[in-house]
């Protein structure tokens, strides 16, 4: 994409609002930026409902900064804590039914690949732990057994938090929540591992307490989706205010689950090795 | 009363720890003239992130 498109004319610079000003003067668009970078430039993300010390705010603000190309890439969301923050980002947004981001985001790529045939347009999945792991299991997998090149990012707090507290497949087992008094009676769904073995090329397991390696993550992965297949990233954010945990202790906790439940994994084929240390 | 981090200057060394553990989008800024950290307060949730992971004790998180 041009700077062109987002460069407003003279006659209307007054009329717009300082944030959009603030993104053509110092936005992420006109030179490649990473995680490290963060403070130095005006993120695309703006002000967001999200809870003070949400682990999927940080989330998404880490994979905002990741991305390589802000400016040519589409965000295919679903409903859920994680699109709050989404909706108000400046890149180009799409939201679906509850379960269906694959599915569309698949589609959305097939298209864009006519249309664009000599440019990339990164379509990128981002969704809650419900979205994939439980409502949209069968089109996130089916997705993936059809080696669609788009990148799935799963915001996982182990929670329906949005609602309220339900238990979603991806709490751990025998976690109380507001709406499982009794806890969960049967553990995490695998799907890192189901990743593995649908067809990924490319996932790796990792939590908000590493922004470098979830930097580093979601930039292979968006690489890899272009030229190879499915790729996939699972980031573990924790919830402060359905795991009733303060505010300042969400990197302690994501800390915790990274030494125990949650250690880095990275899983990748060598041809896909050999592409990435070219880079 | 709104709750948000202030930055005792004298005390940042700069290394940014902060900036990657905030949730939230441009509240955190690098100063790189003078190789600090500023917060814009009135975007700052005051969850005190910040506050816990900065290893010299210049973040702290009070009434505004």
């Amino acid at each position: 994409m041009s700077t062109k498109i987002i460069t407003p004319v003279d006659e209307f610079a007054d009329c717009l609002p300082q944030e959009y000003k603030e993104l053509v003067a110092r936005g992420p668009y006109r030179e490649p930026r990473s995680v490290e970078d963060l403070g130095t430039f005006k993120e695309i993300i703006e002000e967001h409902p999200h809870c003070a010390g949400c682990g999927v705010s940080l989330g998404i603000r880490l994979l905002a900064a990741a991305l390589p190309s802000p400016e040519d890439t589409l965000i295919v969301g679903t409903p859920g804590c994680s699109f709050f923050g989404l909706v108000q980002t400046a890149l180009n947004y799409s939201n679906t039914a509850f379960g269906n981001q694959n599915a569309v985001a698949a589609g959305l790529k097939r298209m864009l690949q006519i249309r664009f045939p000599h440019v990339h347009k990164d379509v990128v999945v981002v969704a809650g732990d419900g979205g994939i792991a439980d409502i949209g299991l069968d089109l996130t997998l089916h997705s993936w057994f059809r080696q669609e090149k788009i990148t799935t990012i799963m915001l996982d707090n182990e929670v329906y938090a949005n609602t309220g507290g339900q238990e979603s497949g991806m709490s751990r087992q025998g976690r109380v929540l507001n709406m499982a008094p009794q806890g969960k009676r049967f553990p995490k769904i695998p799907v890192f591992e189901m990743a593995k073995v649908s067809g990924c090329v490319y996932g790796v397991r990792v939590t908000v307490a590493s922004p470098r390696k979830v930097g580093r993550a979601v930039r292979n992965a968006i690489l890899v989706a272009r030229e190879f297949g499915p790729t996939y990233v699972q980031i573990f954010t924790p919830c402060p205010t359905n795991m009733k945990f303060s505010p300042n202790q969400t990197l302690k906790v994501a800390k915790e689950a990274e030494k125990d439940h949650y250690t880095y994994e990275e899983f990748l084929s060598t041809e896909v090795a050999t592409y990435l240390a070219q880079l | 009363m709104y709750a948000a981090a202030k930055i005792e200057l004298e005390k940042c060394i700069g290394c940014k720890l902060c900036i990657l553990s905030c949730p939230e989008p441009n509240v955190l800024l690098y100063l790189p003239e003078t190789k600090q950290v500023s917060v814009n307060q009135q975007r700052c949730k005051g969850c005190g992130l910040c506050v816990v992971i900065c290893p010299k004790d210049a973040l702290s998180v009070s009434s505004i």
